[in-house]
């Protein structure tokens, strides 16, 4: 008594929401876990780099770009290419230190906070620490150590939500043999 | 720490690893928090839940789905429209009783399981994908359907494919019916 659907082939693209929903159970049960709210912190930052480290390889296999040859490049892709595909939106990348070490990502909305409001008690939350640590750990497989955090937070009501980059240091060790 | 999404946000395609791998973590947390397996499976349910009666609204406001007349009718929007809107792939549909209240999905391919080779050591009855049996629940009992939706089969236990199945019980009575916590 079966009949098929129509099975169109599998894409890799999906609506937001069900992320963004998602995303709000994984912090809601990190608060239950850890009794204050920098320890939320510490195991969000902590989960997104591990995420972080996987998802590069799925995301230089797929976007195609090329080796960057400076931060302000590495800048314009995180912005212009890993944001809008992971995330769908496209940060602006403002505010360079004269030393061209550090910027920000403007974020004028972000689909992990769409139904989200921070209770009284969680006023130190930083609800989307999970991007940082994702950023850290991408970085990090393509030789960068850099710092990221959240220096606004429209959650915390500031006008938009702002990451701060730093750029810390070139790693050498995990080159494979091989490479330059 | 939700609300009710009044305003429009912005409808955000997205390619779906960040969200796989999210998705491993809160498992791998809940892992963490509950020794049994069951019990994992159960809170997996429940938030999956909550996730669902929240998703339903966002789905109806989207997809303008005309009313169903059948649960079989309704079976197929779930494969095709809400599996496609919010996990970009469509499962195949087949009913399993002359009553047509039981179906079943079958998931050729899974994303959600895309990281994952194997269920961790000791961790052999863990219905990874639990979630979106909750998700399914709570959107229907939104829409005051009651079903029961359990994984049949899982490709990560060894099956040889994923298999939801949805068991339509009594319509629920709209002047009766009280949203569960």
């Amino acid at each position: 008594m079966s009949r098929q659907a129509n099975r169109g082939t599998e894409s890799k693209k999906m609506s937001s929401e069900l992320f963004t929903l998602t995303y709000g159970a994984l912090v809601t049960q990190l608060c239950k876990d850890y009794e204050n709210d920098e320890d939320v912190n510490k195991q969000l930052d902590k989960m997104g780099y591990n995420i972080g480290v996987r998802l590069i390889e799925d995301f230089l296999a797929r976007s195609n770009v090329g080796r960057c040859h400076d931060f302000r490049e590495t800048a314009d892709v995180i912005a212009k290419v890993a944001f809008k595909m992971y995330l769908g939106i496209t940060p602006s990348v403002t505010n360079w230190s004269p030393a061209g070490d550090e910027f920000s990502l403007i974020l004028e909305n972000n689909p992990l906070v769409d139904f989200v409001e921070l209770p009284d008690n969680h006023s130190s939350l930083i609800y989307s620490n999970l991007l940082c640590g994702v950023l850290r750990g991408a970085l990090e497989m393509v030789q960068m150590a850099v710092e990221a955090k959240f220096v606004q937070d429209t959650l915390k009501g500031d006008g938009v939500t702002e990451i701060r980059m730093r750029f810390i240091r070139r790693i050498e060790d995990n080159l494979p043999a091989g490479e330059e | 720490m939700s609300r009710p999404a009044h305003r429009r946000p912005e409808y955000h395609k997205i390619n779906k690893d960040l969200f796989v791998l999210t998705y491993g973590a809160l498992v791998a947390q809940l892992c963490k928090d509950y020794e049994k397996d069951e019990d994992v499976n159960k809170y997996l349910d429940k938030m999956g839940y909550g996730i669902g009666t929240r998703l339903v609204e966002d789905f109806l406001a989207r997809s303008c789905v005309r009313r169903c007349h059948s649960y079989s009718e309704i079976t197929d929007i779930i494969a095709q429209v809400a599996f496609k809107m919010y996990l970009g792939i469509t499962p195949s549909v087949t009913c399993n009783n002359s009553s047509r209240t039981e179906f079943s999905l079958i998931l050729d391919k899974n994303p959600l399981v895309e990281f994952v080779e194997e269920l961790p050591a000791g961790r052999s009855s863990l219905s990874y994908c639990n979630l979106l049996c909750g998700i399914i629940r709570g959107a229907l009992e939104m829409v005051h359907l009651a079903a029961d939706v359990t994984f049949l089969q899982d490709r990560l236990k060894g099956d040889r494919v994923t298999e939801i199945g949805i068991t339509f019980l009594r319509k629920l009575d709209e002047k009766k019916y009280r949203r569960k916590k």
